[in-house]
């Protein structure tokens, strides 16, 4: 199992959702992240006064999910979230030990 | 331990014993809930179920009594069983009143009470006690003390109950009113704490949440302790008390449900049980049936809440015989109608309301001004007083003279709505208000129902005003400051979500009424557009901030467009901010605000600047003309790839003609077509796909063949077509010859046949212009980060030249920027060009070292060189 985490542009999120949820995909938590990467924050100017937006805001899915639709999924998520300019996000793999749902105590891939 | 919980006969035995099975309880529980309609008379059912538990108990004492010997005792019921009000699951608690000496032989009695009572499956819980202990634990203890007020005789020794209450009502309950009314504020505010959580405005609790049922006993234990009556509704307007008891009663049914459904003492009214309930009790299947019995919860549950803190206030503020005894000396007129007193506002003569309605604002305007409450009679008088507003309190100036300038001030306004709303008045003021009165949304997101919300947001605007937030938002902070008239911020804020007691679109159906409401309140054209405007979109900046690429700057033009001028964005940010804060305390994030800030900076940024962006485009009005000419299907192929920049610069007959360019160049790779003026003069149209670099390569070809650049137009199309369109010249006449062979060369190059390098080194010796002598023009580069969000705009003056533009559009690419848009244009011998730039990645080019560097090989490449040597390509 594998944990898919991506970093995208907040109006992709829809987008990205609906890709996966098309290709299968059942779950995913998303979170309203901040941060910077290559695309660095700015100051914005009004009245005189300096604004600063230094910190981006950002849209970060988490999914689990089985090997074989790990590829799949990386590629959905590419496809949707990409602009092609700077700042369309990152995505990270990352094995997973072992999952449980908590109601039920089932384990592994069953837990998904 | 008893042995009967280990034999089953002999448990069966026992619970024979009381004449019921645990099963025949639940049959005849279930008998109850079916003869006595549930929903109808709540409180039947309460009795019957009460009585029932009655007989049991007094069955289960007598036996115990006969099987053990023990003193003499009194059993009596206490709390809500005391009250004869049982709910399907509510626990029975007893009491067992003994004489103090004989306190050891009591446990085998209780047990033999308690035993077949909790195998038929009863929560019954029994504290033993002497008189003595009671009266004691009732001094010290809030819970016990109240639990007695409720207490009734069963069974047993009814001198001993006597005793008792006659104690406890003179020595206790009638003392220190004041201390008990305390107590309970302090205990009512620590379990709301408890219950403070979003979700439980979602998902009430119906017994211990705000305005729950413990909120209405608290009430009428006061009434009791303070005026010594059981009666709570002798103390109110029959109105008053009889909406009172049409709140508890939906209270009890919605209980009563909840126990039966669940099978247990279920006092949470989840979302799953509401879906269930709501049909029950006679609503509309569906969202709109729970919503609307969500609505009526909620109103119950505001009615209750307001009764006990009403009552509480009253007991708490009301002055003692000393003081009242030196009222002269506190007491002062307002003005001819009101008055002060220990802190209160009051009504000196009650018809005023009657013989002036609209002193009933004015009542409000002070309260604001000295920062005072009125006192509860003041209250009373305002809902007496109601039906006096009709359509002429409606329409008439002094009153909404007031009103405004309640909202104007801007100070504790929204305490003051909800007192006017508290008080009935607002929704008889504004009867729009009384839609969506306690109007809730069967989602997770929406907390408040519509009213607290909408009361909500103004409170929001104010603390921002106040300065609450001044720290965490400063640009939200300074913009309310800004604002010259506050209160049409505020009067929209409150109507916002007028419209959600209508069917369809809320925001267009709020603009409707906000219309309506406006006019009548006699606000002139110029405070009503922006309020219509802002109701009406009040939810396109958040869906705009989150949901689109701010990077875009055709989404920033839009809603530029959108919202017209800045004093119309500005209060659109801040009612976007006042609107999602007032949702629930977690929906409004710093994430959310930053996006939102960029929107609204961006935008502010065309507003006072004008930006790139030209004239705004009345897109519709183009497409429609269109029409006339081409295809709709074809239009509408197209009609959403064009940019706004693109069709403010041509004609619709121009436009309808780059369609049908840009559709053949499906097959063919370039089209080049043009006009020639005045034999040395063309007007030249390129179409084919954009790739990197084409300008570059387009003004290269046209050096190649001593064609020089006037104008340039270039526009890009969102599905890739290149669309640009030349002003050249040639000294020559031989302008014809020259265009064809610049046709030629362009394909060449765009098929990748020969590189433009080659052809130029080729024909490098073949330069046939001789240079006149002229003033000279000194070079210049400007490199502009300030007056665009999305380009760089990099500003060139020079000599005018043969080639100089394919040279400058060489070097910016070959820096890797990306040329949008350029102005070229030729004043005599000097030429003024504009690029408005990205790099590479869509982002402007910032770095101070990228800028300098480019800006100093531009200027190197203005002064004129001997000959045109082509970059060395290492």
């Amino acid at each position: 199992m594998k944990k898919i985490e991506a970093i995208v542009k907040p109006f992709k999120l829809d987008e990205v959702k609906n890709a996966l949820t098309k290709i299968g995909v059942q779950g995913m938590t998303v979170t309203e992240v901040k941060g910077f990467g290559r695309q660095k924050g700015h100051t914005e100017v009004y009245r005189g006064a300096e604004y600063k937006i230094d910190f981006l805001p950002k849209v970060k899915i988490e999914l689990i999910t089985g090997e074989e639709l790990v590829t799949q999924i990386i590629e959905t998520i590419e496809r949707a979230a990409k602009t092609g300019k700077i700042g369309d996000g990152k995505i990270f793999i990352s094995p997973v030990d072992d999952v449980i749902r908590i109601r039920t105590g089932e384990r592994g891939k069953d837990a998904i | 331990m008893t042995s009967f919980e280990s034999e089953p006969e002999n448990a069966e035995k026992m619970q024979f014993e009381l004449g019921v099975t645990k099963n025949g309880l639940i049959r005849t529980k279930n008998q109850i809930a079916q003869t006595v309609s549930t929903y109808s008379s709540p409180r039947e059912f309460l009795r019957q179920h009460s009585d029932m538990a009655d007989g049991l108990v007094r069955k289960a004492f007598q036996n115990a009594q006969s099987q053990v010997s023990a003193p003499s005792v009194c059993l009596m019921a206490i709390g809500g069983y005391g009250r004869a009000e049982l709910a399907p699951h509510s626990d029975i608690d007893l009491l067992l009143l003994y004489s103090s000496s004989k306190k050891g032989e009591l446990p085998p009695l209780v047990e033999r009470i308690l035993y077949p009572l909790w195998d038929l499956g009863l929560d019954v819980s029994c504290s033993s006690r002497s008189i003595n202990e009671c009266l004691k634990m009732a001094e010290s203890d809030l819970h016990i003390k109240t639990s007695l007020i409720d207490g009734r005789y069963l069974d047993g020794e009814y001198e001993f109950f006597r005793n008792l209450y006659g104690l406890f009502m003179r020595k206790i309950l009638h003392r220190k009113v004041r201390d008990f009314a305390d107590a309970l504020t302090k205990d009512l505010s620590l379990r709301h704490k408890k219950y403070e959580d979003p979700n439980y405005a979602l998902e009430p609790n119906i017994k211990e949440g705000d305005g729950g049922l413990r909120d209405f006993q608290i009430g009428r234990w006061i009434i009791r302790a303070k005026y010594k009556t059981d009666r709570w509704d002798s103390i109110l307007f029959p109105d008053h008390s009889r909406s009172l008891e049409k709140s508890l009663q939906l209270l009890w049914t919605v209980r009563n449900q909840l126990h039966l459904l669940s099978g247990r003492k279920q006092d949470d009214l989840t979302f799953e049980l509401q879906e269930k309930i709501s049909p029950i009790l006679g609503f509309a299947q569906g969202t709109q049936g729970i919503e609307e019995m969500m609505r009526q919860y909620h109103l119950a549950t505001q009615r209750i809440s307001n009764f006990v803190h009403d009552i509480l206030e009253r007991a708490a503020h009301e002055p003692s015989f000393v003081k009242k005894a030196f009222s002269f000396l506190q007491r002062r007129k307002i003005d001819k109608n009101f008055g002060m007193a220990y802190g209160e506002l009051y009504l000196l003569d009650p018809v005023t309301f009657k013989r002036d309605p609209p002193q009933l604002m004015t009542l409000f305007e002070h309260s604001q001004t000295y920062r005072i409450k009125m006192d509860f009679r003041t209250e009373e008088a305002v809902m007496e007083s109601l039906p006096f507003i009709d359509d002429r309190f409606r329409t008439s100036s002094e009153v909404n003279e007031i009103f405004l300038s309640i909202l104007r001030k801007g100070e504790q306004a929204a305490g003051i709505l909800r007192k006017m709303h508290e008080l009935g008045l607002l929704s008889r003021y504004i009867p729009e208000f009384a839609e969506v009165e306690g109007k809730v949304h069967y989602d997770l997101y929406h907390v408040h129902p519509v009213d607290s919300h909408s009361i909500l947001a103004v409170e929001e605007l104010e603390n921002l005003k106040k300065g609450l937030y001044e720290k965490e938002y400063p640009l939200l902070t300074s913009l309310i400051r800004e604002l010259e008239n506050p209160g049409i911020l505020f009067l929209t804020a409150l109507l916002h979500d007028i419209g959600k007691g209508q069917e369809g679109n809320h925001s267009l159906a709020g603009a409707e009424l906000v219309e309506r409401i406006g006019t009548r309140m006699g606000l002139s054209a110029k405070d009503r557009e922006p309020m219509v405007f802002l109701v009406n979109r009040h939810l396109s900046m958040l869906e705009i901030a989150f949901r689109r690429n701010l990077q875009d700057e055709q989404v920033i033009l839009h809603f530029a467009h959108e919202v017209k001028n800045l004093h119309q964005l500005r209060m659109l940010y801040l009612l976007t901010f006042a609107d999602i804060k007032a949702v629930g305390p977690e929906a409004w994030t710093d994430w959310k605000n930053t996006l939102l800030m960029e929107l609204f900076l961006k935008t502010a940024h065309f507003f006072e600047r004008g930006g790139v962006a030209e004239p705004f485009v009345k897109r519709d009005g183009i497409i429609r003309k269109l029409r006339e000419s081409l295809d709709p299907e074809i239009i509408s192929e197209y009609a959403d790839k064009l940019p706004d920049r693109y069709l403010s610069r041509y004609s619709s007959n121009e436009i309808a003609h780059h369609i049908e360019m840009a559709r053949s160049i499906e097959k063919e790779i370039l089209l080049v077509e043009w006009q020639v003026e005045k034999e040395i003069q063309a007007k030249v149209t390129v179409c084919t796909k954009d790739r990197y670099g084409l300008f570059s390569k387009m003004t290269g070809s046209m050096f190649l063949n001593r064609l020089n650049i006037l104008q340039a137009q270039i526009h890009t199309w969102e599905d890739g077509t290149a669309l640009d369109t030349f002003w050249v010249e040639d000294g020559t006449r031989d302008i014809e010859r020259r265009l064809q062979q610049f046709k030629k060369d362009l394909k060449t190059i765009l098929s990748g046949r020969a590189s433009l390098r080659d052809l130029l080194l080729d024909r490098s010796d073949s330069n046939g212009i001789k240079q006149k002598i002229i003033p000279r023009v000194p070079g210049d580069v400007k490199i502009n980060n300030q007056d665009s969000d999305f380009y760089t705009i990099v500003e060139i003056t020079a000599e005018d030249r043969l080639g100089i533009l394919y040279e400058i559009t060489q070097v910016l690419t070959d820096h890797g920027c990306d040329i949008h848009f350029a102005r070229i244009s030729t004043l005599g011998n000097r030429i003024v060009d504009v690029f408005y730039v990205q790099d590479e990645w869509g982002e402007k080019i910032e770095q101070k070292q990228k800028t300098d560097r480019l800006k100093q090989i531009l200027l190197n490449r203005l002064t004129p060189q001997e000959e045109i040597a082509p970059k060395d390509p290492s």
